[in-house]
């Protein structure tokens, strides 16, 4: 038996609960911690080459967001406390980037907007666009890219942008076109939609869902209780502190990683 | 190979815009209003307690402003670190450089006033709190790295320090006057420029951690520190703690797991006919 889809609303709660995490730590073992959880789970969720793609360029932009975040302490006063602070503010940024760009591999943002209730259908939709233009245009690019080697072209540089970006325009617009069209013929926009295939909340989704809510309800209990440490000092600059509480609590977000499932 | 960058180029400045737009829009002008608001400053050296009454020149100013502020009326000398982020002196006392915590145990610690005359530990920096009028800011020089152990000033409200909300910047106590005149440094005025000034570095950090945990085990001062020369002395020498190890066996167990799977997939993908 072929194990079925996880539930979007499952990965919601999923990347909003590890984005929780990441957001209220900057000790590096947590976001470290993190970065490989989301790894393990984009291993096993991945589908196609576009979204492996996507999650690279997101993977790209959170190295350049640490690499340029700690390089903005040369504007100021150089110092080990300085570059150590700076590193760990940027590595919390990237840790979200890595979050939202394993959501946006394993999860098909369009999926998103069948599971709203008819009433946040609309800006359930500007959500899902919003959410899917990234890797849409990382896969366009490469889709476009690939056409113009098939043809023998080769341009590099600065002359290829214009080459590149128009056919990844009219390509959005097509891609625009033909989703309106189709929620059209569906009955999006009239008060009447219909349920179709909708999709089952599965035990799967439960774990994951459950799971993923006490990671972040434990590190919210810790940044309000204060009963651990979740930004290291770095004047003067110490190990970081790994409360194993906290530790177990960040692998609970790889419990999607655990379960197996098949592409919606 | 334009796109990777290029794209990767977009996504970074989209997420740094937070970051640094606060940096570059920098501090309000000086507009002191001789009926504006004012907060107390509230000054224990050990040595000698500085009881004093800022106007400010916002309705709200960073607890290192009103120490500026301090500096300009009531002739407060300070000297900050860390770019600007770490309050290191004040009244004479505490580290020359640029590293606050050289003389650590010892170090300023930051309290914020209730009103009533209680204080409670700031768990942020002062560069990134926000005093408004009517508000107390009190340091305290001595160790302890939590609210807890830290020394705290005395119970005070604004009305102590403030004895009549009179409009000159009235040195409301005599010992602010002997406080070292002239001898103001602010020592990086290039802090607003500091692109890093968006959150605060945190001067109070070490105690914001221990604040949580003061007697448990693997956390704070009772690790090493790392590559510091220039940081003092390392509060207690010592090995990462076993959190440390698990943490890094479950994380090698992940990054291993998913690049086997990975490597099993591209195989399978092989093998499969499309």
């Amino acid at each position: 038996m072929t194990p079925r889809p996880i539930h979007p609303g499952a990965w919601i709660a999923w990347a909003t609960c590890a984005g929780a995490v990441a957001f209220v730590t900057t000790d590096p073992v947590y976001l470290f911690l993190l970065w490989a959880v989301s790894w393990f789970v984009y291993t096993n969720h991945r589908s196609d080459t576009d979204t492996a793609r996507s999650f690279r360029i997101f993977l790209t932009g959170a190295v350049v967001a640490v690499v340029l975040r700690t390089a903005l302490v040369f504007f100021g006063t150089i110092s080990v406390a300085n570059t150590a602070f700076s590193f760990l503010e940027g590595l919390r940024l990237a840790t979200i980037l890595v979050i939202f760009g394993t959501f946006n591999a394993v999860t098909d943002p369009f999926g998103l907007v069948r599971i709203a209730p008819r009433h946040f259908h609309e800006p359930a939709l500007a959500a899902a666009l919003a959410l899917s233009i990234a890797p849409r245009t990382v896969a366009s690019v490469g889709r476009v890219r690939e056409a113009q080697r098939l043809r023998g072209l080769t341009v590099r540089g600065a002359r290829s942008l214009p080459a590149l970006a128009v056919p990844v325009l009219e390509r959005g617009m097509d891609e625009a076109h033909t989703l309106a069209e189709s929620m059209d013929a569906r009955g999006h926009g009239r008060g009447r939609r219909s349920r179709y295939r909708p999709q089952p909340w599965t035990a799967a989704s439960t774990a994951i869902a459950a799971a993923a809510a006490v990671a972040a309800a434990t590190f919210l209990s810790a940044s309000a209780g204060g009963w651990a440490v979740l930004h290291p000092q770095t004047a003067p600059l110490v190990w970081p502190a790994a409360d194993p509480a906290l530790i177990v609590a960040t692998a609970l977000l790889a419990v999607p990683g655990l379960i197996r499932s098949r592409r919606p | 190979m334009l796109r990777r960058p290029v794209a990767a180029a977009l996504l970074v400045g989209a997420a740094l815009a937070p970051v640094a737009l606060p940096a570059v829009t920098g501090s309000a002008p000086a507009c002191a209003a001789a009926t504006g608001p004012h907060a107390a400053l509230v000054i224990e050296t050990g040595a000698r307690d500085l009881r004093l009454c800022v106007a400010l020149d916002a309705p709200t100013v960073s607890g290192t402003h009103l120490i500026e502020l301090a500096g300009e009326q009531q002739h407060l000398s300070y000297g900050f670190g860390s770019g600007g982020q770490a309050v290191c002196r004040l009244a004479g006392v505490g580290p020359e450089g640029d590293d606050c915590f050289a003389d650590y145990p010892d170090f300023w610690g930051y309290w914020r006033g209730d009103g009533h005359g209680g204080w409670t530990w700031s768990s942020t920096g002062a560069a990134s709190t926000t005093v408004g009028d009517g508000d107390l800011d009190g340091w305290v020089w001595g160790s302890g790295d939590a609210g807890s152990t830290h020394p705290k000033p005395p119970s005070l409200t604004v009305a102590d320090v403030c004895t009549a909300p009179s409009p000159s910047p009235a040195p409301a106590v005599p010992a602010s006057t002997h406080a070292a005149p002239a001898t103001t440094t602010p020592r990086s005025t290039a802090a607003s420029v500091d692109a890093s000034a968006a959150p605060s570095h945190r001067p109070s950090s070490p105690a914001r951690s221990a604040r949580t945990r003061t007697a448990s085990s693997s956390a704070l001062p009772s690790v090493v520190a790392v590559g510091a020369a220039d940081q003092g002395p390392p509060p207690v020498s010592g090995l990462p703690g076993p959190g440390l190890l698990l943490a890094i066996a479950i994380g090698a167990a992940l990054a291993g797991g998913g690049w086997l799977r990975m490597r099993s997939g591209r195989h399978r993908d092989e093998a499969a006919p499309p």
